[in-house]
């Protein structure tokens, strides 16, 4: 059976200087895969040409069998959910309201079934009672908590995301955490930029490792955490604290 | 006496001042409509409607407003019959679209990459999330250097008499002209008048800013 998101073969570069250099990776549906790697090895760059925001210079992304091109694109990425580091909720708008405008814009709902939606989707992220709050009366672990029920309630297929708990106070990593986790429980397919290693070897089926615009390697948690095969990814191991004790 | 004189002439001075107002609505709704588009194209637009946009921002900012009143009317009317009052809203009208196009090209431009980038990852079109994103936040931030704009419009509408617009200032003149009359007096009350205009439209519009605030937004937490 194919494969739910197919990323094969993509090349990206910036003026000169090349961030992909041909990635590939694929997800089954139901899949969590967590992409780690040091700063500046094209991890967010390689998010962005899955959903296109950057489209990539060569390579394809096929989700479910269909390529995702500049002809379809705005109606790939309400199948390809994005989840930014720093949220970006809109800003003149409620937790409510940032939920319902894809709805009632995009899907063409209408307002009363948007909202009950919304208020599904604020449930499901445990923030029923700030729907009526607007973004910067919002704590970031709760704005990005908004930022993934507004992903969840256009029904996307494929989760994106990128470095979602890095722009957050650590105290506040935990509840943006177990939410992913527990649609990771649910099946949803995700493939997350992030260095939560406590979420990888709990929620993810494969952690993989890029470096210098290639993916290195890829393995079940417990075995790229315990023995990684390259000494680039023992090393990152070590940097964010999880080698074994020098 | 003076006092006399303006209350049996008040009919006319409010018709001036109706006939500013009126032109001044016009003047603003021009330079409202082509000042967004203008902006629009030059945030959004291909290069060269970016490079028309800065040259008729730069050509209309840097004519005095009465020499445009004359070029529209004396200058316009050579090749196409045209009334002072249209001559007015569009010589004004044209140039406030140039100082209108520049305030929200700058709150356009203000409105964080990343509202953008978001409504397109749920998949919103440019257009989609340029009206339902980006304007509505420009718009409010936008609320504010238009006052300004509000009130210095209101005040070149005092121009258009100019070219035989009966405004305001031109019905003052008259009376001047057909009773003997004080021009202190005339001219204060018509001062007044003005500044009773600017006043509301400024209350009008800080109210409105006021109403449209996004909650929280911009207070420290
Ligand atoms: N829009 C861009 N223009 C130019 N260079 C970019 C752009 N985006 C990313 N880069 C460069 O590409 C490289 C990879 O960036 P990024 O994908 O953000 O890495 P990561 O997310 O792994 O930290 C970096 O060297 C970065 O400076
Ligand atoms: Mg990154």
């Amino acid at each position: 059976m194919a494969k739910l998101l197919e990323v094969e073969d993509i090349r990206k570069s910036f003026g000169s200087t090349e961030v992909l250099k041909g990635v590939s990776l694929s997800l089954d549906r139901g899949e969590t895969k967590v992409i780690m790697g040091s700063s500046g090895t094209g991890k967010s760059t390689l998010l962005r040409c899955v959903n296109r925001l950057d489209p990539a210079d060569s390579g394809h992304v096929r989700l479910d069998g269909e390529e995702v091109t500049d002809a379809n694109v705005n109606r790939m990425r309400q199948r390809i959910a994005f989840v930014f580091q720093d949220f970006n909720l809109f800003l003149h708008l409620s937790a409510r309201d940032n939920i319902t405008i894809g709805l009632r814009k995009l899907r063409k709902m209408s307002k009363a079934d948007a909202r009950q939606r919304a208020d599904r989707e604020l449930d499901r992220v445990g923030l029923s009672d700030r729907a009526d709050n607007y973004p910067s009366q919002l704590s970031g672990g709760q704005q990005q908590r908004v930022s993934i029920a507004r992903a969840l309630a256009m029904d996307p297929d494929v989760l994106l995301f990128d470095e979602p708990t890095s722009a957050l106070d650590p105290e506040l990593t935990g509840e943006v955490v177990s939410v992913m986790q527990s649609l990771a429980r649910d099946g949803m397919t995700m493939l997350v930029v992030s260095h939560e290693v406590g979420f990888a070897r709990r929620a993810a089926d494969a952690v993989i490792f890029m470096d210098g615009g290639h993916v290195l390697e890829e393995a079940p948690p417990k075995e790229f955490f315990s023995a990684p095969k390259h000494d680039r990814a023992r090393q990152f191991l070590t940097a964010i604290g999880e080698g074994e004790a020098a | 006496m003076i006092f006399d004189i303006i209350i049996d002439h008040l009919p006319y001075l409010f018709g001036g001042l109706w006939v500013a107002i009126q032109l001044l609505v016009a003047l603003l709704a021009v330079g409202f409509v082509l000042g967004i588009a203008l902006a629009l194209a030059e945030v959004y637009g291909p290069r060269p409607l970016r490079w028309f946009g800065m040259a008729f921002e730069r050509v209309f900012r840097g004519i005095p407003e009465i020499v445009l009143l004359l070029l529209f009317f004396y200058g316009l009317g050579d090749f196409y019959p045209i009334e002072p009052f249209p001559a007015a809203v569009l010589a004004l009208g044209l140039r406030s679209t140039a100082y209108q196009s520049q305030i929200f090209r700058g709150v356009i431009q203000a409105v964080p990459r990343g509202q953008m980038q978001a409504a397109r990852a749920i998949g919103m079109s440019r257009a989609q999330a340029v009206q339902n994103i980006v304007l509505p936040q420009a718009l409010r931030q936008a609320i504010g250097p238009w006052t300004n704009e509000f009130s210095s419009e209101l005040k070149a509408t005092s121009l258009a008499y100019v070219i035989g617009v009966v405004e305001l200032t031109r019905q003052g003149r008259y009376i001047i002209s057909s009773t003997q009359g004080n021009i202190l007096v005339v001219f204060a009350v018509i001062a007044l008048m003005y500044f009773v205009v600017n006043w509301l439209g400024n209350r009008a519009l800080y109210g409105l800013e006021r109403r449209y605030a996004i909650p929280g937004y911009g207070e420290t937490r």
